[in-house]
């Protein structure tokens, strides 16, 4: 296992700190930290940075919100047939994404025949190139990828309100609790430490994700959806500037690390405000 | 009957079909992209058209998956995805349980050095690995080949399926092991004939997941498959260049629906084992 996964990330390590061009590979020059000074210098790759934090920002909040709203109607007492529901509900997860960018750039973000145009312009509504115009762009790549992840959120919202005990609901009832109170001041409590952890699983996914943003807009209009992720790619492969790609790609797993550790210290937190 | 009474209940009634709504909208959005594809591959068309001219089969066909089969290589690709992902699905597996099974029984430090490396793992990722993997295989050999890209997706796989079952392992009632060894089970039995058995939905649960996770997986393939190992995912990327013209639409959508058919069969007859795989997951946290 620590080879499997060690020895890519030493050689990453290793390749970041060097000058490595694909078509010059076997000449490789130690340069210290030169492609770390040069990348936060670069405005591309602030931008890159800028990008991916805005995407997974909005990953985490339409997901954490959706998955809260969609796992406590389903819960609901007067819903039959959960299980069918949730496998139904699965499907967006486990559709290979690649595949989901193609369908909504082909049949929901498209300009003429997409079905949001097509409401949008039933009601008046203007019929905008949702995925070719800078500004809308990103939006659309959040909104499809949490249209992805949304499931997962379902899953494990859904997973904790069960072991809730009914009395809850109960009492909840008998103080003439409404369905947004008992939202409000019954579950949401209890989902503290479940919010936690799907918004970490959210973003380790929706800050790597590449395949759905590669598939819808390829990064585009312009540099308005690159991602680090599809940065790195282009500057790896389309540039065949390796130890740059790697210096971007390193960065991202030292954010990562930094992420995952504030995450870890949170949720011993919250799991020590319980016990 | 009371006033106060029938307005109790027609409110519940409005409260249920307002839930009932709500959930069925969200049903539509989910389903809709897929819906729209399969819906798109039975219709004769070489022009973006409106949904509803889709969904009416106006001008319905099978000919795009006749395309399908026949142009775009399809078996090329759809050989390399089935056996990426069954390679991984099985090593996964041989590598994973007994050393899962090793892991619930040393205990302290060591266990909880392990976990902690296990998890740090799943943070990673995916283009911190393909970059100097890509950089590794050139020099091994290895580029292009379906060895070097099953290696990537076992980067992903046995972390994942080794916190996995942990988990698993760890449900396994103390007791039962200490019977069996009353009963004078060597290690072996009581692996392959007490634990195992228990834990048996969890590890079909495991595979499936694996399964579709290599399946659907595209950064790896675009990094290291070349140009001899390429799996469906990247398949059906190449077609995108011609699309933005409108050509060949009807077709690009049954190589769509052909990709995703598995996982989507997947989800729908084992989605017990999906759901209970995910949630043990997310318990574990």
């Amino acid at each position: 296992m620590v080879i499997v996964v060690g020895t890519p990330l030493v050689m990453g390590l290793r390749y970041s700190l060097h000058r490595v061009f694909l078509y010059d590979f076997n000449n490789q020059v130690f340069v210290g930290l030169e492609n770390y000074w040069k990348a936060f210098a670069d405005p591309l790759f602030v931008n890159a940075l800028r990008i991916t934090g805005l995407f997974t920002l909005g990953c985490v909040v339409l997901s954490v919100g959706f998955g809260i709203l969609i796992a406590f109607l389903l819960n609901a007492r007067q819903v039959k047939l959960r299980p069918m529901w949730m496998a139904l509900f699965l499907i967006p997860f486990v559709m290979t994404p690649v595949v989901g960018g193609i369908a909504w750039r082909f049949f929901i973000w498209q300009q003429e025949f997409g079905v949001v145009n097509q409401i949008s312009s039933y009601f008046g509504g203007g019929m905008p190139f949702w995925l070719l115009e800078r500004d809308t762009a990103l939006y659309a790549t959040i909104i499809t990828n949490s249209w992805h992840l949304i499931p997962l959120a379902v899953l494990v919202f859904y997973a904790a309100l069960t072991t809730i005990p009914d009395e809850l609901h109960e009492a909840g009832r008998v103080d003439g609790a409404g369905p947004f109170q008992a939202l409000w001041y019954i579950v949401l409590p209890i989902l503290r430490p479940h919010i936690l952890f799907v918004s970490i699983i959210i973003i380790t996914s929706a800050f790597r994700e590449f395949d759905m943003i590669w598939a819808l807009t390829g990064g585009g209009p312009g540099r308005s959806t690159t991602v680090l992720s599809i940065f790195a790619y282009n500057r790896g492969i389309a540039n065949q500037d390796m130890g740059m790609a790697n210096t971007i790609a390193f960065s991202m797993f030292l954010i990562m690390a930094v992420i995952a550790w504030l995450y870890i210290t949170l949720y011993r937190r919250t799991l020590g405000d319980k016990a | 009957m009371t006033n106060r009474m029938m307005s109790a209940r027609l409110r519940k009634r409005g409260a249920v079909w307002i839930i009932h709504a709500l959930l069925a909208i969200w049903l539509v959005i989910s389903l809709l992209p897929p819906v729209m594809l399969i819906a798109a591959s039975l219709n004769r068309t070489a022009l973006f058209r409106s949904p509803m001219d889709l969904l009416t089969f106006r001008d319905f066909t099978l000919e795009n998956f006749t395309q399908a089969f026949t142009r775009g290589d399809f078996w090329f690709f759809f050989t390399n995805s089935v056996i990426i992902s069954a390679s991984a699905v099985v090593i996964t597996l041989v590598v994973c349980v007994p050393l899962a099974y090793g892991l619930t029984k040393i205990s302290g430090r060591a266990r909880a050095a392990v976990s902690f490396g296990v998890l740090a793992m799943r943070f990673i990722p995916y283009v911190v690995l393909a970059l100097p993997l890509f950089l590794i295989f050139v020099n091994l050999g290895l580029s292009g080949s379906r060895t070097g890209l099953l290696l990537a997706h076992l980067s992903i796989h046995i972390p994942f399926a080794t916190w996995m079952l942990v988990g698993f392992f760890d449900t396994v009632p103390q007791e039962l092991e200490e019977a069996g060894i009353v009963d004078g089970c060597n290690p072996w039995h009581l692996f392959w004939h007490v634990s195992l058995p228990v834990v048996r939905s969890g590890v079909i649960a495991l595979a499936i997941l694996v399964f579709i996770i290599s399946w659907n997986e595209y950064l790896f393939a675009l990094f290291l498959a070349g140009n001899s190992a390429q799996p469906l995912t990247v398949g059906i990327t190449r077609f995108l260049g011609g699309a933005e013209a409108g050509a060949e639409y009807g077709v690009i959508a049954a190589y769509a629906v052909l990709v995703i058919a598995p996982v989507i069969l997947f989800a729908l007859t084992a989605n017990r084992y999906i759901v209970s795989g995910m949630t043990a997951g997310a318990v574990k946290g």
